[in-house]
């Protein structure tokens, strides 16, 4: 049903280039089987926001783009590249992959712009003195630069997660992935999160974000994929997601969600 | 017992530091052959785990004493055998190599319970920022690992360290050897083991205080 949904819904990005290919894909956790055959192309430049009941699969979905997750079956293809393929470079697939995770897992033995030089210098792509300018200037845009030398314990949630943005872009990521990046946040934090991630949304970055924002979804999503017991049931624009959702699954948790 | 230790203060002294020599030795090996097992226990290679299991269990599951005998004993004998006549092994050799085996196979458990203590999402970022395993480990695992086992490798340290008195039956000439050999020529039993044990337990006490200290300070910084 989604591979025909793919067709309709972008239809306004068409010509661009496919970033995320995901064919057939199954994920079991020994007897459980949390995703049981998930068709989806993400193509440049596109938002697509994840919705669904928890349990649905929606973080092992993401998790399975990068590799974090073992693929039972299918393929997914990041860039051309095959994940599947024992033979992949999985280290490389992921330098093109920022992923930004829920409980933040920045390094708390190292300072804030340490934790964004690691990759980069460990990587050899940039020297210390690259890295570390690299790394100012990501922090200045989430707005943390005044932050460089603090340990991560003394920030606040959405101080840490903003960092945890930085880091992920070192790199220089044609995509970003995010997973439930606001849902362990005081209220109060949401908003300065999300902000970095419009602005991330408005600068073209290919974006795969699972949430339940859904505030953030209708305003920056290009696309809505709604999961449900580890398939897709239904995708759309925001719009068509939102104010005309089709499937009764779809309504019920929107229902729940909304009221 | 003032006699005892006027006469004798030197050769106490002096297998004191043997003591300590033998066992900061062993521990410095002790660490590496630590690290490596305990690797090898958490990494997904069922081959390496098998290996680092062997390894530990086997350890383990010999007293002490007769993985000393073995190597002091045994080694050069099967060496000689194989036709290097000349091959010797001193006390303190066997000593260390005994000692560093025996302290590894525990040391290998503290780091696979340290490595194991440290958030699973801390390897999931390292690894999504495409950093491969071993710098993820090196990087980001080790160092915060580290902080939880310092408590358990000092007190490591104080067993090792009371273990070296069972390397006197090899003849190498540490503390209760000194004790011994001081009996023998006094047969003042009472007095000399007195004074042994209670130069064992001012060591030990020290470094359980230094311990203490260390594990509150970590602690300190570690919060928030």
């Amino acid at each position: 049903m989604s591979a025909m949904g793919d067709d309709i819904a972008l239809n306004q990005s068409a010509d661009k280039r496919v970033m995320i290919h995901i064919d057939g894909l199954k994920k079991n956790f020994d007897e459980l089987e949390v995703l049981k055959g998930i068709n989806a192309d993400i193509r440049e430049g596109e938002v697509v926001v994840i919705i669904g009941p928890s349990g649905s699969g929606k973080s092992t979905f993401l998790r399975c783009m990068n590799g974090l997750e073992k693929i039972t079956a299918g393929v997914v293809k990041i860039d051309g590249r095959d994940v599947t393929d024992p033979h992949t470079n999985m280290n490389k697939v992921r330098e093109n992959i920022g992923m930004v995770f829920q409980h933040f897992n920045l390094f708390p033995h190292m300072t804030v712009l340490e934790n964004v030089m690691l990759a980069p210098v460990e990587l050899k792509i940039m020297t210390r003195q690259e890295a570390s300018e690299k790394g100012m200037s990501l922090l200045k845009k989430v707005g943390l630069d005044s932050k460089a030398d603090v340990y991560p314990p003394q920030l606040s949630g959405g101080q840490k997660q903003r960092v945890a943005i930085a880091r992920s872009l070192a790199l220089n990521p044609d995509i970003m992935l995010f997973d439930e990046p606001t849902s362990a946040l005081d209220p109060e934090m949401v908003g300065e999160v999300l902000q970095v991630m419009k602005s991330l949304a408005r600068g073209g970055m290919t974006m795969c974000v699972v949430t339940h924002e859904i505030g953030f979804a209708k305003e920056v999503a290009s696309r809505v994929i709604f999961m449900d017991a580890g398939y897709i049931v239904e995708e759309g624009t925001p719009e068509e997601i939102f104010s005309r959702p089709k499937e009764k699954r779809t309504i019920d948790f929107l229902n729940k969600v909304l009221s | 017992m003032g006699d005892i230790i006027r006469v004798y203060w030197t050769l106490l002294l002096r297998s004191l530091g043997q003591t300590m020599l033998l066992t900061l030795l062993s521990l410095f090996f002790a660490f590496f052959i630590g690290l490596l097992f305990g690797l090898m226990n958490v990494s997904r290679n069922r081959v390496l785990n098998f290996f680092g299991t062997v390894y530990v269990d086997g350890i383990r599951g010999v007293p002490l004493i007769v993985l000393a005998f073995f190597i002091y004993f045994g080694i050069p004998t099967a060496v000689q055998a194989a036709g290097f006549s000349d091959f010797r092994l001193s006390a303190l050799a066997a000593g260390i190599i005994a000692l560093s085996m025996n302290a590894g196979a525990y040391m290998a458990e503290i780091f696979r319970a340290g490595i194991l203590s440290v958030d699973k999402g801390q390897m999931e970022a390292a690894r999504s920022l495409g950093l491969p395993y071993g710098i993820s480990m090196r990087k980001v695992i080790l160092p915060q690992a580290i902080r939880t086992m310092v408590p358990p490798i000092i007190s490591q340290f104080i067993i090792s360290l009371k273990d070296t008195s069972i390397l006197s039956v090899i003849g190498f000439p540490e503390l209760t050897k000194a004790g011994s050999i001081i009996v023998g020529n006094t047969f003042a039993a009472l007095e000399v083991w007195g004074i042994i044990g209670i130069m064992y337990m001012i060591v030990i006490v020290t470094l359980s205080r230094f311990a203490k200290k260390l594990e509150r300070r970590l602690n300190v910084s570690n919060g928030g």
